[in-house]
């Protein structure tokens, strides 16, 4: 009697929990410092800290002075303050959530990327986007997150939720 | 006439100083007196000496030809974007955004920053003030 229910539950909650399509979990711990959106998001998406390992962010840190091209330097203790916020939510801290555990295990050992974009596992997920829609004035490169994931900003980047600017649905198959 | 267009003038300098937000008189004073002592025959911050910097292209930090507008657009009273990330840089102009110039803190940040990315050092406090009074205008 039992088992007549309680089997197909753990048939659906397995499909559930990995599927994309129903798109309603976090893939990653959304985002709620508001110093970090901030300091980070003020020339760029805050991307979620759960999307880089903690010796990433470590590395990061130590040089905000040429943050990718750019002086993205801060005073002592607010450099300090984001240093620890970022260590106590990396990857390594949120593998509950997919998109951490997956970017995580992409990612050899002696690795320690500094753009999200060059981890294995996002590769993976973008390498069939073609070009021009990348590079249209819209979204202009993949580390726009928000400009095709329409609810990245909630940790959210499933394939439901992705709108790729003047273009139909995108169907990753 | 000569001392009524000097009070004319000196009430200009003191008019435009104080459109300043208080918490930013302090600041423009410290640079004002660092200005001083590094050109005797230093007077006042200039807007349009500002703005020549603001508009003035340069190879930066990234190797690129860029200037202030590359990011902040050339009117100030309307949205930027940074090239790089897309991202929207609302309004520098006091004017049309009121939280500009009006924290310390926040303007030392960027103008060390900025400087930076577009001439690759540090402004001097002539600099950093023209394009402060430059700001202000907007």
């Amino acid at each position: 009697m039992y088992k007549k229910i309680i089997i197909p539950l753990i048939l659906i909650s397995g499909v559930y929990a990995d599927d994309d399509r129903w798109g309603n979990r976090n893939d990653v711990a959304p985002v709620k410092n508001a110093i970090y959106i901030k300091e980070c998001g003020s020339c760029h998406f805050a991307y979620q800290p759960g999307l880089l390992p903690q010796r990433s962010w470590t590395k990061m840190m130590g040089n905000l002075e040429n943050h990718f091209d750019s002086d993205a330097s801060l005073d002592d203790a607010t450099t300090k303050y984001l240093a620890n916020y970022l260590k106590a939510n990396s990857a390594e801290k949120g593998i509950e959530y997919k998109r951490s555990r997956k970017i995580l295990q992409s990612i050899r050992p002696n690795e320690v990327p500094l753009r999200i974009t060059q981890t294995r596992y996002f590769i993976n997920k973008h390498d069939e986007i073609p070009k021009k829609m990348i590079i249209q004035k819209e979204v202009g490169s993949l580390a726009n997150c928000t400009a095709c994931h329409t609810t990245a900003n909630k940790g959210n980047y499933s394939e439901r939720a992705i709108k790729i600017p003047n273009y139909r649905a995108w169907k990753d198959d | 006439m000569k001392k009524y267009t000097l009070a004319i003038l000196l009430c200009g300098v003191i008019a435009n100083a104080g459109n300043f937000s208080p918490s930013m008189q302090g600041y423009i004073a410290a640079l004002k007196s660092e200005a001083k002592q590094a050109d005797s025959s230093f007077v006042d911050f200039n807007a349009k000496r500002g703005e020549k910097i603001f508009t003035t292209k340069h190879i930066g930090k990234s190797g690129d030809s860029i200037s202030c507008t590359s990011c902040h657009g050339s009117n100030l009273t309307k949205n930027g974007q940074n090239p790089t990330t897309n991202k929207i840089i609302k309004p520098l102009g006091p004017s049309v955004n009121k939280s500009r110039l009006t924290d310390i803190k926040e303007v030392q940040k960027w103008l060390r920053r900025n400087f930076k990315d577009v001439y690759n050092r540090e402004g001097t406090a002539l600099e950093k003030g023209d394009v402060l009074y430059y700001i202000q205008s907007k």
